[in-house]
């Protein structure tokens, strides 16, 4: 019954809409001229979301009215809220496997302990190019080419 | 209103005056009274009707999957028939009869009932509901004539958005089926917040009125989402719009993400009300007040919420990122914390009570066994590594049937069993529904826990063939999914035998205490009740329920459910 | 608030309303209570709403993310003053529908039957500007998904993942769109029913869940109009 609504007067809703066209100017020019960088969207999404959070509490009246249906919006923005950052949660880090070997750890141990147990000879000590010089060209790669594999295995 | 009083006043009259008295099933009779009817009773017997339709014919399909599983190679169909079959029988099951099921059916006959209304808050809504969720089975059906579907009940791309024409069809039949989920769910929740009785606070709510409140929330927020993933499906098929096709940069595992957000809290759909009708059925044949009746409540309404928090779960193998696995993983252990509480409150409550062991009962009984057997297999499959091995085999396929079927469908059995009294005003044979439960319950366990045993041994899922080490374990599988079979049949065929010669139902044949028993008729008044109900006690108050007992205790709990006239003087009344 | 009298002749009427306002249904007890469900469940059915628009911006976030290069080409491709435009009539056709409430609750039907048919203008001009856009992209062959193809003055765009950008854009501004044509056939609805006298300060509730609805059509657009021309 009409005692219950609350009747918000021309004026507010006038002032509404005069600052709701302000922050619409406002978003148009710092996107035009001002570059936030990374922050840009954030900005960007500030602003709209003053310009929501009007919306909602005067035009749509949620100032004056039953706080339930303020809880029922608010849990939906919520899971929205939950739903954009869990699927950036992988997008965000999709393949962060790449990094990790995908050999089992104990094929890894008992690599591990074949390269201790070797023996380093003279060819595997040397480091330096000038370590190499005088050796023939095809040993020096491969003991270069087997140095980098025992290197790369683990961190593949 | 001083008539139907003295109706009720005694069991005796109250029986004698049911006979000529117009109840929602009489009060007209014709079939366009029945299609555009607004009382919410009215619509839920409808919903009946149909889900038991969808449910005989999804059931079959299954009967058919086994039929084919019974020996490795090909046995009564081709692979392709095969993967259209099982495929069916996912989608029907799932989006057409298990989503709806327990809320369509018994929330919307229980619910206003319980809270004391008249009706629900939009009667209009809830028929639609039920006319939009025909469409989209209507539209099933015709993706079934059209053409096949074999893309799983999940529809992963790219192959459904590059596969048959009829994929069309279903995705647009779930999308349409979808708005009948949020139709009940809004429905529900704007009449459980407006529709309560005077005196029915939030602490005297039954509980699964609580439980209803938790799928109404999960319906609300989860269900457009598979709607705009169907919406994106569809425009994928048609226009090739690249979100989901990798062939056109777009990413299938977003696809997931999109389906699994509803698909995941969609299994709280169907598990949340299912938990509703075991608390009512455990208090009221334990004759004793619910245990921990707040952590219930809660507890409901914290898996919800959690619920929209692990779907990645269903992604471990996907190729999402590691951290977000670890992180779905993590919160999905936390998803056991609530319900163990649930089981715990259960067993707690039939703790020195006066265990009555009606067929309800028996259900309910069942369900505690067999949900914790799901539940815990799901914890299970929840572990980040443990689901690398055991995931796509049998043993997920075993996870889930233990939850849904073995939860959800056992709960809805013995739901139907315990309100059959108050839809129907008939009594079905108790001998019978004992032999049912028992042979459910057999066959159920015969049926599934092989599966649970086969997928460790890694036998992967919808596949047609198998090694021979299989066979034995398929074979007792099969067997099992046919006494399963027969005992649902048997409950089918004595529960219609009740419906013409049943013996005619008292208006509280169990003695429970919540309003639909104590302050209507069986079959209830077209409105419901005739006075409005003034609640002065909690649901489960035996001790306070002098409708129930006598004034002086002296009731056997298996009273007529006479209400008398309330003790507190009515006030204004406030809603 | 019904008086227990009242109730029992309600009761016993089965619901005919003896005594109660004519809009009051049988089943709520008070039009207050028919009011404030009805408004509950108006913001229920925004919050699926919410959550239906929800599903394109995490699309939108997730390839943004992905490709910001693209998508920053992409977005130069749309005219960021038809957007502003298309910003301010909304915003005004919003004022104009809580203009038609207040006045309604004042009694004032003739005022508000003009904003509603205000707003069912500016929801025209909103779509007109709409369709000017709409044309200029699929003329130089800017469509969603595989077909494509920019050609003439939107050459440039020929770059991997613009498509997605364009896709997501038309996608929802296509949802928008439709949101914004169901909104028209609601207000015209709305002012045929004003014009035949249904609505008083007692009870308006159409006019109000027809403007949470617009507000909500708004809201969105609100969003959308930043990230898509802006960014």
């Amino acid at each position: 019954m009409a005692h219950g609504h609350h009747i918000i007067p021309k004026k507010t809703l006038f002032s509404v809409f005069a600052a709701l066209i302000g922050l619409t100017l406002l978003t148009v020019i710092t996107a035009l001229t001002i570059d936030f960088g990374v922050l840009e969207i954030p900005v960007a999404l500030a602003i709209a979301s003053t310009k929501a959070l009007l919306v909602v509490i005067f035009f749509m009246a949620l100032k004056y009215d039953n706080r339930v249906n303020a809880l029922a919006i608010t849990v939906g923005l919520v899971f929205v809220s939950v739903f954009i950052i869990f699927t950036m949660l992988d997008t965000v880090f999709r393949g962060d496997l790449d990094n990790v070997s995908n050999i089992t750890i104990s094929q890894q141990e008992r690599e591990d302990e074949q390269l201790r147990a070797r023996e380093p000879d003279a060819d595997q000590l040397r480091v330096a190019p000038a370590d190499f010089v005088g050796v023939d060209d095809d040993e020096a790669s491969a003991a270069v080419d087997e140095a980098a594999t025992a290197d790369e295995a683990p961190a593949q | 209103m001083s008539s139907a009083t003295a109706a009720q006043g005694s069991p005796a009259a109250s029986k004698a005056g049911n006979q000529g008295a117009s109840t929602y099933l009489n009060h007209k009779k014709t079939i366009r009274s029945w299609l555009l009817t607004l009382d919410h009773k009215r619509i839920g017997v409808l919903y009946a009707v149909t889900l038991a339709t969808v449910f005989l014919l999804a059931g079959l399909l299954a009967l058919a999957v086994r039929a084919e599983l019974f020996m490795p190679g090909e046995t009564i169909m081709s692979n392709d028939a095969y993967n259209q079959t099982f495929t069916m029988h996912g989608i029907m099951m799932v989006f057409l009869f298990i989503v709806p099921s327990i809320p369509a059916i018994l929330g919307n006959f229980v619910l206003p009932m319980q809270l004391g209304a008249k009706d629900v808050a939009f009667p209009r809504l809830n028929l639609a509901s039920w006319y939009v969720y025909m469409i989209g089975g209507a539209l099933v059906v015709t993706a079934l004539l059209v053409g096949s579907v074999d893309t799983g009940w999940t529809f992963y791309t790219p192959y459904s958005s590059s596969g048959s024409v009829s994929v069309l069809y279903m995705t647009l039949a779930i999308f349409i089926a979808g708005f009948s989920s949020i139709f009940t769910g809004i429905n529900f929740i704007v009449t459980i917040h407006k529709m309560r009785a005077p005196g029915l606070t939030w602490n005297r709510l039954p509980l699964f009125v609580w439980g209803l409140y938790a799928t109404s929330i999960v319906m609300v927020l989860a269900t457009p989402v598979i709607g705009i993933t169907m919406l994106l499906l569809f425009l994928e098929r048609i226009l090739q719009i690249g979100i989901f096709d990798p062939a056109l940069g777009g990413d299938p595992i977003l696809f997931q993400h999109f389906f699994w957000f509803y698909s995941h809290p969609a299994v709280y759909i169907m598990i949340l009300p299912a938990f509703g009708i075991i608390s009512e059925l455990m208090t009221a044949f334990s004759r004793q007040r619910i245990f921990g009746y707040k952590a219930i409540a809660l507890s409901s309404v914290a898996i919800a919420l959690l619920g929209f928090l692990v779907w990645g779960h269903h992604m471990f193998v996907s190729g999402q990122s590691a951290i977000s696995g670890i992180v779905f993983s993590l919160i999905t252990y936390l998803i056991g914390i609530p319900s163990g509480i649930k089981i715990f409150n259960w067993v707690a409550t039939m703790y020195k009570g006066s265990v009555w062991l009606q067929t309800p009962m028996l259900y309910a009984l069942s369900f505690l066994f067999l949900f914790t057997i799901g539940g815990l297999t799901g914890i299970m499959v929840g572990v980040l590594a443990v689901d690398v091995h055991l995931h796509d085999t049998y043993f997920v396929v075993g996870h889930f049937h233990y939850v849904m079927m073995g939860g959800t469908v056992i709960a809805l059995l013995g739901g139907m069993h315990y309100w059959w009294p108050k839809i129907t005003g008939k009594m079905y044979n108790e001998t019978l529904g004992k032999i049912a439960a028992i042979l459910i319950f057999i066959g159920f366990n015969t049926t599934f826990f092989p599966q649970l045993i086969l997928g460790a041994q890694g036998m992967p899922r919808r596949y047609a063939n198998y090694v021979e080490e299989f066979t034995f374990l398929h074979q007792v599988s099969t067997i099992g999914s046919l006494v399963l079979a027969a005992g649902l049949f048997l409950v089918l065929g004595y529960m219609v035998y009740s419906l013409f010669r049943g013996q005619k139902a008292a208006s509280n044949p169990w003695g429970a205490a919540t309003l639909e028993w104590t302050m209507a008729t069986s079959p209830p008044d077209p409105h419901n009740f005739t006075r409005t109900p003034i609640v002065t006690r909690g649901p489960y108050d035996f001790h306070l329920a002098d409708e129930v007992f006598g004034p002086q205790h002296t009731g056997d709990g298996a009273g007529d459910g006479a209400a008398p006239e309330p003790a507190v003087p009515r006030k204004t009344e406030t809603a | 608030m019904a008086t227990q009298t009242q109730e029992t002749q309600d009761v016993q009427a089965h619901g005919d309303g003896h005594g109660h306002h004519e809009r009051l249904q049988h089943h709520f007890i008070s039009l207050d209570q028919q009011f404030s469900s009805a408004k509950l469940g108006m913001w229920l059915f925004l919050v699926t709403e919410l959550l239906l628009f929800s599903g394109m911006f995490v699309a939108y976030a997730v390839y943004m993310q992905w490709y910001p290069e693209a998508f920053a080409v992409a977005s130069e491709a749309l005219d960021w003053k038809m957007g502003f435009a298309n910003t301010i009539v909304l915003l005004a056709s919003s004022l104009t529908v809580a203009l038609s409430i207040h006045f309604i609750q004042k009694g004032n039907t003739k005022a508000m039957i003009t904003s509603l048919s205000a707003t069912l203008g500016l929801a025209v001009v909103f779509l007109i500007v709409k369709y000017f856009e709409y044309t200029d992209k699929f003329s130089h062959g800017i469509y969603p998904g595989e077909a494509f193809n920019p050609t003439g003055s939107y050459a440039y765009l020929d770059v991997p993942n613009a498509v997605q950008y364009f896709s997501i854009y038309y996608v929802m501004t296509g949802i928008h769109a439709v949101h914004v044509i169901v909104g028209m056939l609601v207000f015209a609805w709305l002012i045929y029913r004003a014009l035949r006298h249904h609505f008083s300060p007692e009870w308006y509730t159409p006019v109000e869940l027809g403007g949470l609805y617009w507000h909500f059509v708004d809201l969105v657009w609100i969003f959308l109009f930043p990230l898509l021309y802006l960014l």
